[in-house]
């Protein structure tokens, strides 16, 4: 394949994936105006630097460590926040208002840090394993199943103490 | 009381234990109600993780279809992981990423637009043909003539091969009470994972398509759309399905019932 071709394909790749970067970015950030921003200026370090994508990399995992570590970099450089408000999350639902929203758990993942928060998008949301999701968060696989667990389980916890509620 | 960790009910709920290892907690859940009542929490938990993620994601598909942008050329770069996650739930990774190339290129969207200089150096391109047949073409392998038309009319033989290519049971759903007839079958190849194409055609005259592969653990219907092309893909019984065709959403989700119950 020609390097034109490549770009091409990366960029098409990219698009393809839009909606999934979108909510791996606003999950990241907690917010969509914050997520989008970054995804944009992730997107665009990701072409100026296409030639750092190796063919036979998974273009996703790829993609979703680039936004990653963009976050970090802007994260050090700025020394920004990672608290995020519920008020702020929730509208990355689009049916806040219907029954079927479940309040319960986005206030869970609005709590979460963010690592924490990709951890379980990756593997529950994206059914990634343990070892891709490491490679996009770059840690390793039993950091990942570790923290599954222990998120998972804190979840279960809360749900076992709020009791037998259905809706909400 | 028998004690088990989190870490081994999480394990199960994942679905990532040994056959072994589950029957064994299967026999401990059926006579131990507390580990019963744990796993049925983290089971719900697990749950509602994964129907969060999918609202966000049917929240953004849904943002991307009502807002277009203009079309780009290219390869798509096809990916296993895709099938995992993008079209979430699972189907079937080529002919959504052809309908989702139609999304345009993000950066001229204008949530996108902070940065205009970046803009003005990956404008669109008028489509090629070429490239999209040479995207249709990567899809082709030895395998895609290992069907012959002969062979067309002997479902078992086909459900034998389809099965034998993805390494799940897949037998051609009957749709003729639906007015769909079977025309063909054959595999196609991504990302070096066979993927098997039933091709049915309809009382207008449009052709429907059933895609399948072998995939992973069982997720709801999600609704693809790309111009007159309307998708429903889900996963279930350990097979990922994408089923494509110019039928609307519930015509599809009719069809679908029927392909999941045979």
């Amino acid at each position: 394949m020609q390097a034109e071709d490549l770009y091409d394909s990366i960029r098409t790749g990219l698009i393809a994936m839009l909606p999934r970067l979108k909510r791996f970015a606003d999950l990241l950030t907690g917010e969509r105006r914050s997520g989008r921003a970054l995804l944009g200026r992730a997107l665009e370090s990701m072409l100026a630097g296409e030639h750092r994508y190796q063919r036979g990399t998974a273009l996703d995992i790829w993609a979703f460590a680039e936004i990653y570590q963009q976050w970090l970099k802007e994260l050090r450089d700025h020394a920004g926040q990672t608290e995020t408000d519920d008020r702020s999350f929730e509208p990355l639902f689009p049916d806040q208002s219907s029954e079927t929203f479940d309040t319960f758990t986005a206030k869970f993942l609005s709590s979460l840090p963010p690592q924490q928060r990709l951890t379980l998008l990756l593997v529950y949301g994206e059914r990634f394993d343990p070892v891709e999701a490491g490679q996009v968060l770059d840690v390793t696989s039993e950091t990942v199943g570790a923290r599954l667990v222990r998120v998972t389980a804190s979840l279960a916890d809360q749900l076992a103490e709020r009791g037998p509620v259905t809706a909400g | 009381m028998t004690e088990l960790s989190d870490d081994l009910l999480v394990a199960y709920v994942d679905g990532q234990l040994e056959q072994k290892q589950t029957s064994a907690l299967k026999r401990v859940l059926a006579q131990d109600d507390v580990i019963a009542r744990r796993v049925g929490t983290l089971k719900d938990a697990h749950r509602r993780l994964e129907a969060a993620f999918e609202a966000i994601l049917a929240g953004e598909e849904a943002d991307a279809v009502a807002q277009p942008v203009p079309q780009a050329p290219g390869l798509f770069i096809a990916r296993e992981t895709l099938i995992k996650g993008g079209i979430a739930a699972g189907g079937i990774v080529i002919a959504a990423g052809l309908l989702f190339a139609g999304y345009g290129w993000p950066l001229a969207a204008p949530e996108f637009a902070a940065r205009p200089a970046a803009m003005e150096t990956v404008g669109s391109l008028p489509a090629d043909w070429r490239k999209e047949v040479a995207r249709a073409q990567s899809l082709l392998s030895s395998a895609s003539l290992e069907i012959g038309t002969d062979s067309q009319g002997n479902p078992d033989f086909i459900a034998f091969q389809l099965g034998q290519a993805i390494g799940a049971k897949l037998t051609p759903p009957d749709l003729t009470a639906q007015g769909f007839r079977f025309t063909r079958a054959q595999i196609l190849t991504f990302d070096g994972e066979s993927l098997a194409q039933l091709l049915y055609l309809g009382p207008s005259g449009a052709p429907l398509a059933l895609y399948a592969k072998k995939g992973g653990n069982d997720a709801a219907q999600r609704v693809v759309r790309h111009d007159a092309i309307t998708g429903l893909a889900w996963s279930e019984g350990g097979v990922d399905y994408f089923l494509a065709g110019e039928s609307d959403e519930a015509s599809l989700r009719r069809l679908a019932e029927t392909v999941g119950s045979e």
